[in-house]
């Protein structure tokens, strides 16, 4: 058994008087890629901030490796929502690819040799050198993505927090996607994703944790998405079925 | 006419010196601040944080008289008041941002006009919204040269977290940066720019010195500090041409100087090899032959 990466012992969050995450007890194997399921509002979105410190954790407590995460940062890398990035925005891919050497540069220094490499290395990794001096406009939905992990690849995290990433991306971009977070999970790396589409995470992710505000299940995903796990955590009939019929793919439209 | 009377004569007036100068030293820093005024949106938010700082420059005005610090000070207090006022108001009500601000900046503007109506001065009150290159005084340009140097050294020290706040603010906080630490920084700052630029350009026309060059700029490139360095280059080309043009046609300076930006700014979005207005024309030109073309 790997050793556990993140522990989160009895977490609870609320946000005014609504409890966001109730005494969450849980443990993420290092190397391990691992979906997080859940109906809207079960609290996806607030696991991956309280583990980035955004939040104010009510009581509990979260434990990476044995720091606090604030004192790991650079270990963390955090991937935006693709809605929230101005696509129109004058930079190159090779400039937000560099961002992230930026949090391990002294204030005036400039990138050294040894950060160029690290970003041409991390632009190779995801096969964007070729688009590196494009404006990020110019790239389908699936490069688009890629630049964003480069960057987080660049920055020389080794746990990954992704929120939606499949979320506006097409058939192929989201293949794609798959691709590399499984490549990923076999070099070691952790990556932890907010995810809406069961299917694309049965897919994609070798474990799940399935939040309804309290822990549902958590473990290899093939257990995790029981049809009983399933109807507990979303019996309140939000919008999603496991296997609706004849529909392959519910992948979030881009607003 | 010959050159020397179109280039070199004015100049050798004090006033014309002295505001050439001004406008030349505020260029450099509302170049860069126009820049992430266009990108992050904020730039009607802009204008109307230009025309709140009326209220302030009239009170200094009726208790102090024509003092540059006292100026500077009411209508620094009135723009933060705008600033803090409506971010408080967007999230103590129902009002969003955008509505707090515009019901704020026109409740101060109209408390302006009230109060410049009332002042016991024969300068009128087209002085205050359209500027006069005659007003610049030394402590005028004094004030100008700290405040463009200032906002220069900050873009300096913080372009990284300026670049990241502008661009993805969610991952400049994600690594430790502080967003509202830089969000309130760069309100200040603008407040700061838009008070010196009040006598050279004045308070409605002051954020075209900041806006125009930036826009302009923002359709030719590609690269964030490309951006930067074109939009201070058509903001200090514009605005030495700006004050020439107001010398010889006998037009308020800060109307000058924007007709000079407006130029630049035209003929970007008309004639910008990439994101131009003509070639987006074309492109869609030659697609509509190609699909006619096609033999299906």
């Amino acid at each position: 058994m790997a050793h556990n990466i993140l522990r989160f012992r009895s977490l609870t969050v609320r946000y005014g008087p609504t409890t966001a995450l109730a005494n969450l007890t849980l443990d993420i194997p290092c190397g391990s890629s691992t979906a997080i399921l859940g109906p809207n509002g079960a609290g996806k979105s607030t696991l991956l901030r309280a583990i980035l410190g955004w939040q104010a954790v009510a009581s509990g407590e979260i434990r990476l490796g044995d720091a606090h995460p604030q004192h790991a940062r650079p270990r963390l890398a955090y991937l935006p929502q693709r809605q929230a990035i101005d696509w129109d925005f004058p930079i190159t891919v090779r400039a937000v690819v560099e961002q992230g050497r930026y949090p391990a540069l002294r204030m005036f220094h400039r990138l050294a040799a040894a950060d160029h490499q690290r970003v041409d290395r991390a632009l190779d990794e995801l096969g964007l050198l070729d688009l590196a001096e494009r404006q990020i406009r110019m790239l389908s939905g699936g490069q688009q993505q890629r630049v964003f992990l480069a960057r987080a690849l660049a920055q020389g995290a080794d746990i990954f927090l992704l929120d939606e990433p499949f979320a506006g991306l097409d058939l192929f971009a989201c293949e794609e996607l798959t691709h590399i977070l499984r490549a990923w999970e076999t070099q070691g790396r952790t990556v932890l994703a907010a995810v809406h589409d069961l299917e694309l995470a049965r897919r994609t992710f070798t474990h799940a944790v399935l939040l309804d505000t309290t822990l549902v299940a958590a473990g290899p995903i093939a257990g995790v998405l029981s049809p009983a796990n399933i109807d507990r955590a979303f019996r309140h009939g939000h919008c999603v079925h496991d296997h609706p019929p004849g529909a392959a793919q519910t992948s979030e439209a881009p607003r | 006419m010959s050159l020397h009377d179109l280039i070199v004569t004015p100049f050798s007036y004090e006033f014309m010196r002295r505001g050439v100068l001004s406008a030349a030293v505020l260029s450099l820093s509302g170049g860069l601040l126009g820049c992430i005024l266009v990108l992050r949106r904020l730039a009607l938010m802009g204008d109307a944080l230009s025309h709140s700082l009326l209220p302030g420059i009239a009170l200094a005005w009726l208790l102090f008289g024509p003092s540059t610090t006292a100026l500077f000070v009411g209508a620094l207090v009135a723009g933060l008041l705008t600033a803090l006022g409506s971010a408080l108001l967007s999230r103590l009500t129902r009002v969003k941002e955008d509505a707090a601000f515009g019901s704020l900046f026109i409740l101060f503007f109209g408390a302006g006009i009230a109060l410049v109506s009332k002042l016991p001065t024969r300068l009128n009150l087209a002085h205050f919204l359209f500027g006069s290159v005659l007003g610049v005084s030394a402590a005028d340009l004094r004030l100008a040269a700290i405040v463009s140097g200032v906002t220069v050294l900050i873009f300096l020290v913080c372009y990284r977290a300026i670049l990241l706040e502008t661009f993805d603010p969610v991952f400049h906080r994600a690594i430790g940066g502080s967003g509202g630490l830089v969000h309130f920084g760069f309100l200040a700052l603008t407040v700061l720019n838009l008070v010196a630029a009040l006598q050279t350009m004045g308070i409605v026309l002051a954020l075209g010195l900041f806006l125009l060059p930036a826009v302009s700029a923002y359709l030719w490139c590609d690269h964030f500090f490309r951006m930067l360095l074109l939009s201070v280059a058509f903001a200090v080309v514009s605005s030495v041409a700006g004050i020439l043009l107001s010398y010889h046609a006998g037009l308020a300076s800060g109307a000058a100087i924007v007709l000079c930006l407006g130029v630049v700014f035209v003929v970007s979005a008309l004639f910008s090899p990439h994101y131009g207005a003509l070639q987006r024309f074309q492109q869609y030109l030659r697609e509509r032959h190609a699909v006619h073309q096609s033999p299906n």
